[in-house]
């Protein structure tokens, strides 16, 4: 799936430059869990960045299924990560004006299926999350585990190969926590995906099939 | 379908803001389409005045010069008694060949020409204490058609019109207000010149403008009447001329005016410069502040719309980089920043439609009518008479007077107004839009995730 090559990431603040990536190499495999932890400012953020083409990196090499987002111009890129890779956020980041079901088929929009395709595939992304019965309520309407479920149930809509996961529980408390995770499990196992968990809690990332650690910009793979 | 809901809600969402910017629109538009239908109503009170002066469908007039002292007059004219009077009939402009008339019909540019003979009939008896006045303004005019020339605007309220027939007759049309203050009625007799004529007709002319002449006779009529420069036979001094066109008229006049040198060529637009008063006051306020005062308002409306759109986007950076993130194009984005604005604009539109109605209709009520002077050439003239007293000759005298009158101001909104207005304040919309959505095409997903919420 993934094959990373000596590849670095830095940031220009002023005079100074800051690498978040340092001469990196990894190879993640079809359908297989990594998680990655590590403190703030590790280069955690930065790394997912680079696996879903959100940012391109400074030196080496990203290939997705032998392509190099390097190389690819914004527009493919922009639908290679509409097709194939989904996101959750430690924020959620739901449009706050969109109903719970209008949130996540905003994931199906860039594909332009047709209307009735689309509610089709919200009404069973939002029943495998457990939240048929939210649709039509706004996100300020729902817990924090019901809206990162929302965020999930987005980000699995389109049947992506990938799902990339920015510290999913970081915001939920333990038992919200639990919660999620399982569910991202579940559905790790169900639809077979890819699936790259950046958190910083240890029991998280210890229900992974592969833990990393980042540190100061270098992964290490335990 | 997405689109519209996502618009819908946005704009729910910032209904304040959304309100703001359609307000700020639709002030500058609503003056826009006040300024607008005022200076129209301006024009339209104007074009009244002018069009009074010298008949509807003239679009040019030439007079012959000031009359001078007639031929042989007495340098000292004999004085007259306490008790007696004196009175004249004279020409009000110097003589113009009637087969002038001919050539200036030819000139290219001229859809139509028609002569007329203005005269004065004016009588004066001297007594003691202030002499008695009388006068007679009398205007011969073809009888064939009267689509041009002094009877062109009037309104016949009794009788009929001249016909082809009465060329040569001793017949007269008569001024609404003449008649009535001199107890005319259709069949009436009126004495010109020692002539008896029947009053076959009584018209009304415009309110606005110059004073109207008293009564029309057949041009041979005129032309037979016996005057101190002798009879005006084959004689016109006034020449109504008709334009193929607005953008001939210049070239008519230039024309006209190397055909007839010492001819006073006239124009509406030269006429108009004259116009002064009230209603010329409150043309240049709206031509000029007015004018200036929308464009600053429109200007402002603009700028205040595109700094609150590029603001609310950039409170949305997060949004719009999760929206790249899950695929959205940039344009797409953009597409719905867009529409947010340009509905910001079409309810500033249809809201600034609303305030310049209103606007007009307060303008209508607060200002209903304005004083206009306009000038008048009378040729000879009973005032001028009166000034030089007894012993005093009524040729030899001529001048100019002005003449006071009051315009309704009708301000009116055209539908070419509200479409102009509409597109100014979708633009407005849009122009924000654009400079807001800007931003977007800049913001790098990662960038804009990582921006505190």
């Amino acid at each position: 799936m993934y094959k990373l090559t000596g590849v670095t990431k830095l940031y220009h603040k002023g005079r100074r430059t800051v690498p978040a990536v340092r001469d990196l190499t990894l190879a993640i495999e079809d359908g297989q869990w990594l998680a990655v932890q590590g403190r703030t400012g590790s280069g955690k953020s930065t790394l997912l960045n680079l696996l879903g083409g959100l940012d391109r990196p400074t030196e080496g090499t990203v290939e997705l299924d032998g392509t190099d987002l390097r190389t690819l111009r914004e527009e493919p890129l922009t639908r290679l990560r509409a097709e194939s890779i989904g996101f959750v956020f430690q924020t959620f980041n739901l449009v706050p004006t969109l109903m719970a079901a209008d949130n996540v088929e905003a994931a199906l929009i860039p594909l332009r299926t047709r209307y009735a395709e689309r509610r089709q595939r919200v009404a069973a992304a939002l029943e495998s999350v457990g939240l048929a019965d939210r649709a039509s309520h706004l996100p300020s309407e729902l817990s924090g585990g019901q809206q990162q479920r929302v965020a999930i149930a987005r980000a699995l809509v389109k049947d992506p190969k990938v799902l990339l996961a920015d510290e999913p529980t970081g915001n939920l408390d333990e038992d919200t926590r639990d919660e999620i995770i399982t569910l991202l499990e579940q559905l790790w196992r169900d639809r077979g995906l890819t699936l790259v968990v950046i958190t910083h809690d240890t029991a998280v990332a210890r229900r992974a099939q592969r833990t990393g650690v980042m540190n100061k910009g270098r992964l290490t793979i335990r | 379908m997405f689109f519209l809901k996502y618009l819908r809600r946005e704009l729910r969402r910032r209904m304040r803001q959304a309100i703001f910017i359609a307000l700020g629109l639709a002030l500058g538009v609503g003056l826009v389409i006040t300024v607008s239908a005022t200076s129209s109503g301006v024009k339209k009170a104007q074009s009244k005045v002018l069009s009074s002066l010298y008949g509807v469908g003239t679009d040019v007039t030439v007079t012959g010069g000031n009359a001078g002292p007639p031929k042989g007059a007495a340098a000292q004219p004999p004085a007259v008694a306490i008790g007696k009077s004196v009175s004249n009939i004279v020409p009000s402009y110097a003589a113009v060949s009637a087969s002038k008339v001919s050539q200036v019909a030819r000139l290219s540019g001229v859809t139509a020409a028609a002569g007329v003979l203005s005269l004065s009939d004016s009588s004066i008896t001297f007594r003691n204490g202030p002499p008695l006045t009388n006068s007679l303004t009398i205007d011969g005019i073809g009888t064939g058609h009267f689509s041009l020339g002094p009877l062109s605007g009037a309104t016949l309220i009794s009788g009929h019109a001249f016909t082809a027939a009465d060329s040569n007759a001793a017949v007269a049309v008569v001024d609404s207000g003449y008649a009535t203050s001199h107890s005319l009625k259709v069949g009436s007799a009126l004495t010109i010149s020692r002539v008896k004529y029947t009053v076959i007709g009584i018209v009304r002319q415009p309110q606005q403008g110059g004073t109207p002449t008293d009564a029309y006779i057949p041009l041979a009529r005129a032309q037979a009447i016996s005057t101190p420069y002798g009879a005006q036979k084959n004689d016109v001094n006034t020449i109504y001329v008709s334009a193929a066109s607005a953008a001939d008229i210049s070239a008519v006049s230039k024309e006209i005016s190397a055909l007839l040198p010492g001819t006073t060529v006239t124009t509406a637009s030269s006429l108009a410069s004259q116009v002064t008063g009230t209603l010329s006051t409150v043309e240049k306020l709206v031509n000029d502040l007015g004018r200036w005062l929308s464009v600053l308002v429109l200007i402002a409306a603009f700028v205040l719309a595109g700094l609150l759109t590029m603001a609310a986007v950039a409170r949305r950076a997060r949004e719009f980089g999760t929206l790249k993130a899950i695929g959205w194009r940039s344009g797409r984005i953009i597409t719905q920043v867009l529409g947010e604005s340009v509905t910001t604009g079409i309810a500033g539109a249809a809201a600034g439609v609303g305030l310049g109605y209103a606007g007009a209709a307060i303008i209508a009520a607060i200002a209903p009518t304005l004083p206009a002077t306009v000038p008048e050439n009378t040729g000879n003239s009973v005032a001028q008479v009166q000034q030089a007293g007894p012993g005093s000759s009524l040729s030899s005298l001529g001048g100019t007077t002005s003449h006071t009158v009051s315009v309704p101001l009708h301000p009116s909104v055209t539908v070419g107004v509200i479409v102009l207005a509409v597109i100014l304040a979708v633009a407005g919309g849009l122009l924000a839009g654009v400079v807001g959505s800007w931003r977007i095409s800049q913001l790098r997903p990662a960038d804009a995730l990582a921006r505190v919420a």
